[in-house]
């Protein structure tokens, strides 16, 4: 575990990069995590999968499943590739300061 | 290099891509290859190592306490494990394993980690069960080191086998070469075993969040029951929209034949293939159910890897589901680890009216072909295909000519093309036993350049011939979600859909792509 500092705010990030306090999340927070993800700016697009991602796990506690990501946003898989090179799981998850998934996914 | 392994705080080696063997073409240019990525300067400090990654995070011990703690507890859990009362499940293969060894090395041809490391003799399945074989005769049965060898227990030898019990995909591949029948996968768990159950050492996503989120939630995913079946339900309308056949999953239907038990990461990540059973499931006419109890939607058991208390609590959840809905039999999706667990492993835990009949999917869907109960037109899939066989099919169980049944009936005879070797003789993708969900520090890298490099070049050599881009695209059949999220990783780590169009999925997907009466176009060959 090391020490991920944004602000005057610390977080502790894994192994993989993923915030250990989601409930601490904020725009600052995804817009450094992006640049973790090798993504400088967070387009109106990014936002999109973000905020959807973000508002899901807060409903539900847990990532929505890939193709309702790509339903609910209108974007295609390959275009969030385009957007988070990491993939939805490991990269647009990351900046949305959810947990890494868990299980076989 | 017994020695060795107990001595001294560095990585004992490191992979040197420079010693592995080229993959065939287009990736035959190794210095084009992606770079392994070392470990940090930081996890080096902090961590007990062994080579050149990272699995279990085992914190270097900081007081002499610490160490001795660390011995202790592993020749506790060693006494354990010899002793029937302890290890009634597994002792029998245990002590056949542990107390015989030809010292041919006949499993180390027979094992892709080591093949295609570059031969690093730390990886020969015989060189950890050597040091726990020495272990126990030296410590436990204070027999002569001059017959049996020697070797010095303290809390590094500990440590780096634990860590070494992790650089085994459990694939068996070497059990089936032995003259003698050792089994150095099962040594590898049995060590795994220990960790976890006396030392409670154990990677924390097959643990944490893996068995015991199962355990409490009722899946690894983190889904309860009502994510579950609001996912089911969106897969249901996706399915039907796609394929133009209405499609609605049943659940918790009491008295249906089947309990169809997926691996719910399926439901997550590859939505086409509980989509596609739903379909062909509710086509041929089967009565079957899904069930929302607690993990009973979740095939998964992660305690086959680790750990036997794990594994008899998620199997017994499993089973009394199918009780409860008093169905005939337990359908397992296509998931080989959910195959293991509650096809034969369980068969050590459950007596009486719990022991239920379990079959594998792949044979009811070759039921379902061979009775005509679904019409097929091969013709829609006139793509080259490939099959990978996941190893608790056709290794551990046998099954290996339903699924090329009904592959001759939905792939033109033409398109088909063998893996070599395959069947029983078949490779790991290299993500067995935990490894396709494990990826900290640059654990992944070690899994796309070592123990999924095998996979991957028998996959470009059965492509070879085919024009090797995206714009001729190709199909690994992969009938398990593991092996899946595995070639998956792979497939992205050398950018194998946009140089040489090769993409994958499971085997219902491929089957419902070239059902007659579903659209075309199942299959999207969008990447993912």
């Amino acid at each position: 575990m090391a020490d991920f500092v944004v602000g005057d705010i610390t977080l502790d990030i894994d192994e993989d990069g993923f915030i250990q306090q989601p409930e601490a999340w904020n725009e600052a927070i995804a817009k450094a995590l992006a640049k973790t993800e090798g993504v400088d700016e967070l387009t109106e697009a990014h936002w999109k999968v973000v905020n959807y991602l973000r508002d899901y796990y807060l409903e539900f506690g847990i990532a929505p499943m890939i193709r309702k990501l790509c339903k609910s946003t209108g974007f295609k898989l390959k275009e969030i590739y385009e957007l988070f090179p990491s993939g939805p799981a490991k990269g647009a998850c990351k900046v949305a300061g959810l947990p890494k998934p868990t299980g076989c996914v | 290099m017994f020695a060795d392994f107990s001595r001294g705080d560095d990585c004992l080696f490191e992979i040197n891509q420079k010693d592995q063997q080229p993959l065939p073409p287009p990736f035959d240019d190794i210095d084009e290859e992606p770079l392994f990525r070392r470990l940090t300067e930081e996890a080096k400090k902090k961590y007990v190592l062994l080579d050149d990654t990272i699995a279990v995070n085992i914190p270097k011990p900081e007081t002499q306490e610490e160490e001795a703690q660390l011995v202790n507890s592993f020749l506790s859990g060693l006494r354990r494990l010899v002793s029937r009362e302890d290890n009634w499940t597994f002792l029998e293969p245990l002590m056949i394993s542990l107390e015989h060894c030809a010292k041919c090395q006949t499993c180390s041809e027979g094992c892709h980690i080591y093949e295609e490391s570059g031969r690093h003799p730390y990886y020969r399945p015989s060189y950890r069960s050597e040091i726990l074989r020495r272990i126990y005769f030296k410590y436990l049965k204070n027999s002569s080191t001059w017959v049996h060898g020697d070797i010095e227990l303290n809390w590094k030898t500990v440590a780096r086998l634990i860590e070494l019990s992790y650089r085994c995909n459990l694939c068996r591949r070497c059990a089936q070469s032995c003259p003698i029948g050792v089994d150095n996968a099962l040594l590898a768990r049995e060590i795994r075993k220990v960790a976890s159950q006396e030392m409670g050492i154990v990677p924390k996503e097959l643990h944490d969040s893996g068995s015991m989120l199962q355990l409490k939630v009722g899946s690894s995913t983190g889904m309860n029951a009502i994510v579950a079946r609001d996912n089911v339900e969106f897969i249901d309308e996706d399915t039907t929209d796609r394929t133009g056949i209405a499609v609605e999953t049943p659940w918790d239907k009491e008295g249906a034949d089947i309990l169809l038990i997926h691996n719910a990461g399926e439901i997550m990540a590859w939505p086409e293939n509980p989509g596609g059973f739903a379909l062909l499931f509710s086509a041929a006419g089967l009565s079957w159910t899904m069930s929302s109890d607690l993990a009973a939607y979740d095939g998964i058991n992660y305690g086959v890897w680790y750990d036997d208390f794990q594994f008899a609590r998620t199997a017994l959840l499993h089973l009394e589901a199918a009780r409860k809905l008093k169905v005939k039999k337990i359908v397992i999706g296509e998931c080989g680890h959910a195959h293991k667990a509650l096809s034969v492993i369980a068969d050590k835990v459950v007596t009486g009216d719990l022991n239920i009949p379990r079959e594998s999917g792949i044979n009811v869907l070759r039921d379902i072909v061979r009775e005509g109960r679904v019409k097929f037109d091969k013709s829609r899939n006139d793509f080259p295909v490939t099959l990978h066989d996941p190893c608790n099919l056709v290794r551990l169980m046998g099954i290996v000519s339903p699924q090329r049944e009904i592959i001759e009936a939905i792939v033109p005879k033409e398109r088909f093309r063998e893996m070599e070797p395959h069947g029983v003789e078949n490779y790991c993708c290299g993500g067995g036993s935990g490894f396709a969900i494990m990826s900290g520090h640059n654990f992944a890298h070690w899994r796309h350049h070592v123990s999924g490099r095998r996979k991957l070049r028998q996959v470009l050599e059965a492509f070879q011939g085919e024009v090797m881009d995206m714009e001729h695209p190709k199909y690994v059949c992969a009938p398990c979600s593991n092996c899946k999220g595995q070639l998956r990783d792979i497939i992205a780590y050398y950018d194998a859909w946009e140089r040489a169009g090769i993409y994958y999925g499971g085997l219902v997907e491929l089957m419902v792509n070239a059902m007659v009466d579903a659209q075309p176009g199942y299959i999207d060959w969008e990447w993912h």
